[in-house]
């Protein structure tokens, strides 16, 4: 029997839900906040400004990192900037625009209330963190400067520079950092969650190992949050973090969240070309460079290793400009990744691998001068040069594209609340805002919105509206859980000794895997056979991984094993949640279902639903629920780009 | 692709109390496009299959903004270039037969915790003290409504750039955190939002350094010829200015 | 507005109190190789005359005496404290360690001021003892200026520098001074907060310059004297 999915959105008007819903919860008042305790999990954007927001309110936090501070957290990777519908342009923007260009650019696959409320408080976050000292680029008239961004006919992305992640993530770590002074929340990094623990089907603690000594340690709250990222990692190859990973969210899915719509991955049109077997990660390149770089490849097959400067404009197809005029260069990432990866196909790639396309700069250097464009994206050109060792002032970056976001998550209501009572989840864990497809600039977005503004009302309602008796450690829920997370390090240990295959390269072969089949097209028979490649993978793990070291100390090869044992487990639900869904949207592109001119084609009759998945036990299909979506504002249409 | 030969002679340390030890580790093959990291990685690779454990390092984002990564490579914070973090190290800054010698940042207030692992909470715990503009989550005046001159705002963003690696503090002869502290300070001081808190930051921050056990700051400038986002020193000025102008209040 | 934490010597604190006491030695040594420079005149009358006309001034000498003796006390002082902090911040020594140079103010002189000011400091001491405590009138060392009987320092000196090794080590403790001051101007405006971006660059490069021109102008002295004068 499928689960009875309650999204709570509130009732009447959509402009009208977020306000009405804030003044019919519940609150806490002042002295009670201070008897309770909240675990958050994560310290990005989403992690900590909801530490930071909670402390202030008044309640007990601890927040827990796996990097040795929380600064460090990879929302400090995001480079182009932050949306807002402030308008400030003057150039018709509106909460209405930013939502509907959402819906829309997410492929009408997000639930309406959510991604409202989101463009609602969208200009609430500017003014935090302009509050906070963020130092957002100024026009020389002093006020905030804005860029473009795909997917979008106006010009509302906040930046700081090509570090625009940076600075809003140093501007909620100072805030958390302040809170951690003034004794509200206490800061443990260097742990990472093992197990979520329940008591009475509430969450109500976590598992977590202290990464310096390996100790297992236990802690207790009220209500845990999960602010732990997205799970492109599972691809090896992305522009995540070195340490991102998905073991935290996959815990908790084993403990009884539902994970949704695992498949919606967004592969980012712009990142540095894949150039041997050694690399580790790829490097982006911000879609901001969209803005006055020119997306071309050459007309002409076997052209690729040609000097491009040497290709004179007619033997040049600017291809998205000539697909998709009125957005030009600037369309959503899921379009132009799949533009240039038909284009590669049709092996008109450039470069030694003949799997890139040039992004390039010459016409903007010409119409705007060197010295403007240094200014703009100095860093970013500086960053390329030292990973490739080419000027791209002078030749055209190469670019291909790779995983960057995950838009699947665990499964939440309006409350940001799984379907496990008291666990939260914010920012990219979650599955809530982004449909099918994240419009560039909007990841900040969201992680703040959860985190400053969303949170501190809806973990009220539920603290208020719920009986939590206390709960130590001492429970027997903990010891059981711990004792299920010793077993399986014990295990890994126990098979590491005489394993023959090092994690990263059964890790890398798990990313070739979901790269070839589960990445920017996929099919029905390479869905099913990867499938089948990832169970033989997993076998393969868990019988002949090599690891060494103990348990009880520094291990990072430990750590990796774990996290790629999780992998394993998710990439096999990516597979089977894209096999599910027949239709194509945003970046889940199914090759049969497209339409006359290549474009990803909908199936609304059958697929307008969220596909929550729930675990079953071990090696057990998981179940399908759905949680259909309801469109009452917006006219569901075929997405167009021309 | 070349391929070059290196001999390491790499810092290993069993853990915080244990004393460590130079160990020399040859390996070749090794493409000269990937990354000084992914050449550890691949050293790693090779001692696992030998049975032996591999070295522990910090490193997450690898495009030289988190900031976990640095060691010191032949006697250079981050290595020989500049305004590079180890992670945006590439192996053909190297030659073929080089020796190279890895060891972690070293300073009091930075203990090993393993290998190439140094604890840097130090710094947390400057910004912790007083980093940071004190300001509730909620609604705020409008972004616009503080104007800020082009130029103070490219200031501010300039010293607001620290990743917080420490290569300011591996780098200094003095251990001094200056560098790092002041970075925060001088960007903060320049924000109209920061003024407020402006004497009691500077105070707190300059006696928290002090309290961690970092070096006083002789102003040599290593730090900032081994800073990835080449902090200028002159926020090091503006943190004095700072502390004096507060001690007049 | 209080601050408690204001009161208790902070790193930053002790910086600008090296950086007074040592601007205000940069001072003395101003005012001593301009009086040193009537050594330049070779009878040594007028250096015995600049000599007499100090030691007349009785119980203010003093009082400068003891005003000079505490800058120095506090510029050694407090650069003792900081050294023993500096060198405590680093327990264990880098095996290697290499200046990563660029445009800093990195170089020899800033990197080894503990060691150029050890040096001129055991100069100082011995300087003071051979001149200030040195052989006076009752050790014949008399010079007459008009009527009065003046002590002959010029001889002394002299003296003191004709000794190849006596020029030698005081051309190399001008040198240190030199390098000393090189770094030394520049660091105390930078203690001092008073370096701005635009200055900070600029006012390096005066500070060097100052401090050789300084360095050069003692040199001059020993060299003058060794090679010079004749007996």
């Amino acid at each position: 029997m499928s689960m009875n999915l309650d999204s709570k959105i509130p009732s009447g008007d959509l402009s009208e839900k977020w306000s009405s819903h804030k003044g019919s919860i519940k609150l806490v008042n002042p002295a009670n906040k201070r008897k309770h305790t909240v675990l958050v999990v994560g310290s990005g954007l989403a992690g900590a400004s909801a530490a930071a927001s909670l402390a202030e309110l008044g309640y007990n936090v601890k927040c827990f990192c796996i990097q040795d501070s929380p600064r460090r957290a990879h929302s400090i990777a995001a480079q182009g900037g932050i949306n807002s519908a402030k308008n400030y342009q003057n150039d018709g923007d509106s909460v209405y625009r930013l939502f509907y260009d959402t819906i829309k650019g997410g492929d009408f696959r997000s639930r309406e209330a959510n991604v409202y409320r989101l463009a609602e408080l969208s200009s609430n976050i500017i003014d935090q963190c302009a509050a906070q000292g963020v130092p957002f680029a100024r026009e020389y008239s002093g006020e905030l400067a804005n860029r473009s961004f795909g997917g979008a006919q106006v010009s509302r992305t906040f930046y700081a520079r090509g570090q625009t992640g940076q600075q809003l993530l140093l501007g909620a770590y100072q805030a958390l950092m302040k809170m951690v002074d003034a004794g509200k929340i206490e800061m443990y990094s260097r742990r990472e969650m093992l197990d979520l623990v329940l008591v009475d089907g509430k969450a109500r603690g976590i598992i977590c190992r202290n990464l310096v000594t390996g100790e297992l340690e236990r802690y207790a709250g009220d209500s845990v949050l999960l602010a732990t990222g997205g799970y492109g990692r599972v691809f090896f190859l992305s522009t995540n973090a070195f340490n991102s990973n998905s073991t935290a969210i996959w815990r908790a899915h084993k403990r009884g969240a539902l994970f949704a719509n695992p498949c919606f991955t967004q592969i980012h049109p712009t990142c540095i070309p894949v150039s041997g077997d050694h690399q580790s990660k790829l490097t982006l390149m911000s879609e901001s460079l969209r803005n006055d770089g020119r997306v071309w490849a050459p007309k002409k097959k076997g052209e690729g290793l040609k000097n491009p400067n040497q290709i004179s404009d007619d033997e040049r197809d600017y291809f998205l400009e000539r697909k998709y005029p009125s957005f030009g260069n600037l369309v959503p990432r899921d379009v132009a990744s799949r533009n240039s990866k038909e284009v590669c196909d049709e092996g008109r790639g450039v470069g030694s691998s003949g799997y890139a396309v040039y992004l390039d700069f010459r016409d903007a250097i010409q119409r705007d001068g060197l010295q403007t464009i240094k200014e703009k994206y100095g860093n970013l050109f500086e960053m390329y040069e030292k990973i490739t060792n080419e000027n791209p002032y002078q030749t055209p970056m190469r670019m291909y594209p790779a995983i960057h976001y995950t838009m699947g998550g665990l499964w939440v209501d309006y409350n940001l609340m799984s379907n496990i009572p008291g666990l939260h989840v914010l920012g990219e864990a979650n599955f809530s805002d982004h449909g099918a497809n994240r419009l560039g600039a909007s990841a900040l977005m969201q992680g703040l919105c959860d985190g400053y503004f969303v949170i501190p009302y809806t973990l009220g309602h539920y603290i208020a509206s719920t009986s939590l008796p206390k709960v130590d450690t001492q429970h027997p829920a903990f010891a059981e859980a711990e004792n299920s997370v010793k077993t399986e390090t014990q295990k890994l240990l126990t098979i590491g000794k005489n394993g023959k295959r090092t994690v990263l390269e059964i890790y890398r072969e798990l990313g070739h895997l979901m790269w070839n089949h589960v990445g920017m097209a996929r099919n029905e028979k390479g869905l099913k056979g990867v499938i089948q490649s990832i169970q033989t993978l997993r076998e393969e793990f868990w019988s002949g991984v090599k690891i060494l070291g103990d348990a009880n100390e520094l291990n990072k090869n430990l750590e990796l094993a774990g996290r790629v044992a999780d992998f394993l487990e998710l990439g096999d639900l990516m597979a089977v949640d894209a096999l599910n869904r027949t239709e194509s949207c945003g970046g889940h592109f199914r090759e049969e279902s497209q339409t006359p001119d290549g474009e990803a084609k909908r199936d609304d009759e059958n697929f307008c639903y969220v596909a929550a998945w729930e675990y079953a036990g071990k090696n057990q299909p998981e179940k399908l629920n759905k949680e259909p979506l309801q469109f009452e504002s917006i006219h569901l249409s075929q997405r167009s780009y021309k | 692709m070349p391929k070059i030969k290196l001999n390491l002679e790499i810092w290993r340390q069993k853990n915080a109390k244990s004393t460590g030890a130079f160990e020399p580790y040859q390996l070749s093959d090794i493409d000269d496009d990937i990354s000084f990291l992914e050449m550890l990685d691949l050293l790693n690779e090779k001692l696992i299959k030998e049975g032996k454990e591999p070295i522990e390092f910090d490193s997450d984002c690898r495009e030289g903004i988190c900031g976990s990564c640095g060691v010191i490579i032949n006697g250079q914070a981050h290595g020989p270039l500049q305004a590079t973090t180890t992670c945006q190290l590439y192996m053909r800054y190297f030659n073929d037969g080089d020796t190279i010698v890895v060891e972690p940042w070293r300073a009091k207030a930075f203990p090993v915790i393993r290998d190439l692992v140094v604890d840097r909470n130090a710094f947390d715990r400057i910004i912790s003290s007083g980093g940071y503009i004190s300001t509730k989550s909620g609604p705020h005046p409008d972004a616009n409504t503080h104007l800020i001159p082009k130029p103070v705002a490219d200031k501010a963003m300039d010293d607001a750039t620290c990743i917080g690696c420490g290569a300011c503090v591996a780098a200094c002869p003095n251990a001094s955190a200056s560098l790092f502290t002041s970075a925060k300070i001088s960007h903060l001081g320049h924000m109209p939002q920061g003024q407020p808190e402006r004497s009691r930051r500077v105070f707190r921050m300059v006696r928290q350094m002090d309290l961690e056990g970092f070096g006083n700051c002789t102003n040599i400038g290593e730090c900032r010829a081994a800073c990835p986002k080449e902090i200028s020193l002159d926020t090091i000025a503006q943190m004095r200015r700072d502390y004096l102008s507060a001690l007049k209040e | 507005m209080s601050h408690p934490q204001a009161k208790s010597i902070t790193t930053v604190f002790k910086k600008v109190i090296i950086a007074l006491s040592g601007l205000g030695l940069v001072g003395f040594v101003v005012v001593h190789l301009l009086g040193n420079l009537t050594l330049l005149r070779s009878d040594g009358s007028a250096f015995n005359a600049y000599a007499a006309k100090l030691e007349g001034l009785g119980g203010l000498l003093a009082v400068a005496e003891v005003g000079l003796l505490f800058v120095f006390l506090t510029h050694i002082g407090s650069t003792l404290t900081t050294k023993k902090r500096n060198l405590s911040a680093r327990p264990v020594a880098y095996r290697q360690w290499k200046s990563k140079g660029g445009d800093t103010p990195s170089n020899s002189s800033s990197r080894n001021m503990a060691i150029s000011g050890s040096l001129i400091l055991i100069f100082l001491i011995l300087h003071i003892w051979q001149f200030r405590f040195g052989p006076g009138m009752s050790q014949g060392y008399v010079a007459t200026q008009g009527q009065e009987q003046i002590r002959d320092l010029y001889r002394l000196v002299v003296e003191t520098l004709k000794n190849p090794l006596m020029a030698a080590f005081y051309s190399l403790v001008m040198v240190l001074l030199g390098l000393h001051l090189r770094h030394g101007i520049w660091s105390a405006l930078q203690s001092l907060g008073l370096t701005r971006p635009r200055t900070l660059k600029p006012l390096r490069l005066a500070g060097a310059v100052i401090g050789v021109v300084l360095g050069v102008g003692f040199l001059m002295i020993p060299a003058w004297i060794y090679f010079g004068v004749s007996n």
